[in-house]
């Protein structure tokens, strides 16, 4: 009996053999390449994962069981209290006036931050000289820790010793309260739209994303410059403004450093900010770390959360017809492309 | 022909499984603190972990080397001891404040009573300990601070209400020095403040007086109403009451002194955060600080010069002169190395680093033994050593409540005080919204701690 036969008829086709073999190079190929695919996506996607689940699902989670107790962290009698803490974050008018405060101040530096930095990039796309040396200094107090930042302010606005007052000392002019109310807001209104390197530095990015011959185009049709940006510029330059100002929105409706600038930052210090300052996060710093109510504090933040992710819903939806993208964003989020494919 | 298994892991899986992961990695340090490590391999150094303001290489090495232990030094933070205490894996020495930090942290059982260690102990004897240790004795029968078992010990202290003032002002403003004997009493004191006080277009350019902690109003308030013979919390300290006649008094004293505007006040913080910087700048004539001032003071010849040193102002009576500080160390309940914890305390408070504290004027030694060692060569040092010296017989711990921190309680009145000093909100309907506010803090805190 010759091998062949031992083999069976299969065996004489080397190919068809090989196909049939669940184990053979052949058959594996497709799943070879599906499988790499596979290793790569949790290479690259695991560690981030596995932080994810880590450092902020896992707190999430406490945070949020924490939120139905009275726990303050280290008392043994902490007990289950349902919604009442929640119902507290909707009743307590402090608590609904940090909120509010919250709102109006969003309300006015998200806008004011997005135009000063959309300034400044028009501004710094011109062919002027030393750009580069303009662009650094105007991108400077991006890269000051908010810290720093405030501490800068804190002595610039001193009522008896800032530089402020001085500068109003030599025009004879009483001194103010800067950082005491009606004034603090506006300090900190200053302090915020001053850190506006940022909207900047990503504003320019767009502006000179924007072709060149379409700016040329309208200009030899007759168009005036005011007439580019706002028929050319400012569309083209729309997705950037609108992923800036949803961007902005989430991280000034959670600002919490800069509102420090008049205070010792301690759990006791928190507690002196001037009252037009005491945004939402003061609120939960004040109650974690100064009343110990950690059940509480938790339903504050999650509360916060709720609201961020509201504004934000709304934004986006508010957003139709006005943000203009030169891909259609629904046909591209229909058909992912991933690596490999053809 | 039946399809082989897939035999790489699914997305769905995959997100399972780190889930799992994700939950054990967070779960490990709690099932780790469990377990104790004791102290190492044999002959190995054991290691001691202690939460502190940040020390420098050389001190840590210096330590190691004298002490012949590992030192794992954690920076003070106190949602991380919070989080640490919280998941039983606390450090084994932990900076503290005696007069605020030992009432809530003992009520809640998280200090070792260090009683026995003391009894034992050759170089901290409880007969040489300072009064102001009693600050760290907590009685959680009676749930009373200033007796009881010891919970941790000061390094040094002050008697927190006593005040320093700049002679050369005085002189310029042509007013007497106030006496090293005799207290003042706070009006007389708020009294000089305004007239020292110097203003510029709305600014003030010389603080007249700077009357206690800005952001932490409620000593200065106890304080007084104990000088005016009441007591700012009740007996079973569940409750507070600014309405007392005494409470009422002193609440009116610091509102006085806020409107005055004639020194930090929660109306208008200083931006340095404590008194130095605008005192050596020429711009303040009475600090009210304890004994330690005069340890920044003494390192500076020109302003030591024109320096003095005087007993705390009474708004009544009855003379108190209390300590709201006694930083030092204690002991967790749950530290692994109670007994490593000790050797160091018997090193830090007993050897002689404690020696070599005590002659810097940055605190009057918590060791009684140690009171000689206080700097009393220069005039400046002799006149502040004095005064301090009458100053003792009248010190006292003024208890605070265990069921909620003192920085809860500044925080409510930080929050109340500034609107009403500017709208000039009479003292009683002040008090009457500081009790609700109080009262409900702590019957939250007294719930929890049953």
């Amino acid at each position: 009996m010759s091998t062949d036969q031992l083999a069976g008829p299969d065996a004489r086709s080397p190919m068809r053999a090989a196909l049939a073999r669940p184990g053979s190079r052949r058959s594996r190929r497709p799943r070879s390449l599906r499988a790499r695919r596979t290793g790569a996506f949790y290479v690259f996607a695991g560690p981030w994962l596995l932080g994810f689940l880590a450092m902020t699902v896992f707190p999430l989670g406490y945070a949020l069981w924490l939120s139905f107790t009275n726990s303050d962290g280290l008392s043994p009698n902490a007990r289950f209290v349902g919604l009442s803490n929640y119902r507290e974050v909707f009743t307590d008018p402090e608590t609904l006036a940090s909120l509010g405060r919250t709102g109006l101040f969003t309300v006015i530096t998200v806008p004011l931050t997005i135009a000063a930095g959309l300034l400044l990039a028009v501004l710094l796309n011109q062919p002027i000289r030393a750009r580069g040396v303009f662009r650094t200094l105007v991108y400077l107090p991006a890269v000051v820790p908010p810290v720093g930042s405030a501490l800068v302010f804190k002595l610039i606005f001193d009522r008896d010793s800032g530089s402020a007052n001085g500068l109003l000392d030599l025009f004879g002019v009483n001194g103010l309260s800067w950082l005491a109310d009606p004034y603090a807001r506006w300090v900190l209104i200053t302090l915020t739209v001053w850190g506006c390197g940022n909207v900047m530095i990503i504003s320019l990015a767009g502006l000179q994303d924007i072709p060149a011959e379409l700016l040329d185009a309208a200009r030899m049709d007759g168009a005036s410059w005011w007439q580019s940006f706002t028929r050319i510029t400012l569309p083209l330059l729309s997705p950037v403004l609108f992923f800036q100002l949803i961007t902005q929105i989430i991280a000034t409706l959670q600002s919490f450093l800069p509102l420090l600038i008049s205070v010792d930052p301690t759990p006791k210090g928190v507690g002196a900010v001037p009252e037009s300052n005491q945004l939402i996060m003061i609120d939960v710093f004040t109650q974690y770390f100064s009343n110990g109510r950690y059940g509480y504090a938790s339903a504050l933040l999650w509360v916060l959360f709720a609201f961020v992710m509201a504004v934000t819903f709304v934004v986006f939806k508010l957003s139709r017809g006005v943000v203009f993208y030169s891909v259609d964003p629904e046909q591209t989020q229909n058909k992912p492309r991933t690596i490999g494919d053809s | 022909m039946p399809v082989a298994p897939r035999s790489s892991l699914d997305r769905r899986r995959f997100l399972t499984a780190s889930a799992g992961a994700a939950f054990t990695a967070a779960a490990l340090p709690g099932c780790a603190s469990s377990v104790d490590s004791g102290g190492g391999a044999k002959g190995a150094k054991e290691t001691l972990t202690i939460m502190d303001v940040a020390w420098e290489k050389k001190d840590k090495q210096k330590a190691e080397q004298e002490l012949g232990m590992n030192l794992n030094i954690v920076t003070y933070d106190v949602t991380k001891l919070n989080a640490m205490l919280a998941g039983n894996n606390p450090p084994d020495v932990v900076r503290g404040i005696g007069a605020t930090d030992v009432p809530y942290f003992a009520a809640r059982g998280l200090m070792a009573d260090l009683d026995t260690y003391f009894a034992k102990s050759d170089v901290l004897k409880p007969s040489d300990l300072a009064a102001a240790n009693d600050v760290w004795r907590y009685d959680s029968e009676t749930r009373k601070q200033g007796t009881g078992p010891r919970y941790g010990m000061a390094k040094d202290y002050s008697q927190d209400c006593m005040f320093w003032y700049r002679t050369d002002m005085f002189e310029a403003a042509g007013l007497e020095l106030p006496s090293d004997t005799e207290p003042l009493s706070c009006d007389e004191w708020l009294d000089l403040g305004k007239r020292l006080v110097k203003r510029r277009l709305g600014k003030v350019k010389v603080y007249g007086l700077s009357a206690g902690p800005v952001v932490a109003p409620l000593t200065t308030i106890m304080w007084m109403t104990a000088s005016a013979g009441g007591s700012l919390f009740a007996e079973d300290l569940a409750t507070v009451d600014f309405s007392s006649p005494e409470a009422l008094k002193a609440l009116q004293w610091y509102l006085d002194y806020a409107k005055a505007d004639i020194g930090p006040s929660v109306v208008n913080p200083n931006p340095d955060g404590w008194d130095w910087p605008t005192y050596q700048a020429n711009r303040m004539a009475m600090a009210n600080d304890g004994y330690w001032f005069g340890g920044t003071i003494g390192g500076d010849a020109k302003i030591a010069e024109v320096s003095r040193f005087a007993p705390a102002p009474q708004l009544g009576s009855n003379r108190v002169s209390p300590c709201f500080g006694g930083t030092g160390y204690w002991v967790p309940k749950g530290a692994k190395n109670k007994d490593t914890a000790w050797k160091y305390f018997e090193w830090y408070f007993g050897g002689k680093l404690a020696q070599d504290r005590a002659t810097t004027g940055w605190g009057i030694p918590s060791l009684k033994s140690l009171v000689p060692k206080m700097p009393q060569d220069t005039a400046f040092h002799k006149q502040s050593y004095e005064v301090q010296q009458r100053e003792l017989p009248h010190f006292s711990v003024l208890p605070v409540s265990p069921y909620a921190q003192v920085d809860a309680l500044n925080v409510v009145l930080t929050k109340v005080l500034p609107d009403a000093v500017k709208s000039g909100t009479a003292a009683g309907k002040i008090a009457d919204a500081l009790n609700s506010r109080i009262n409900d803090q702590l019957a939250r805190g007294k719930e929890l701690v049953g």
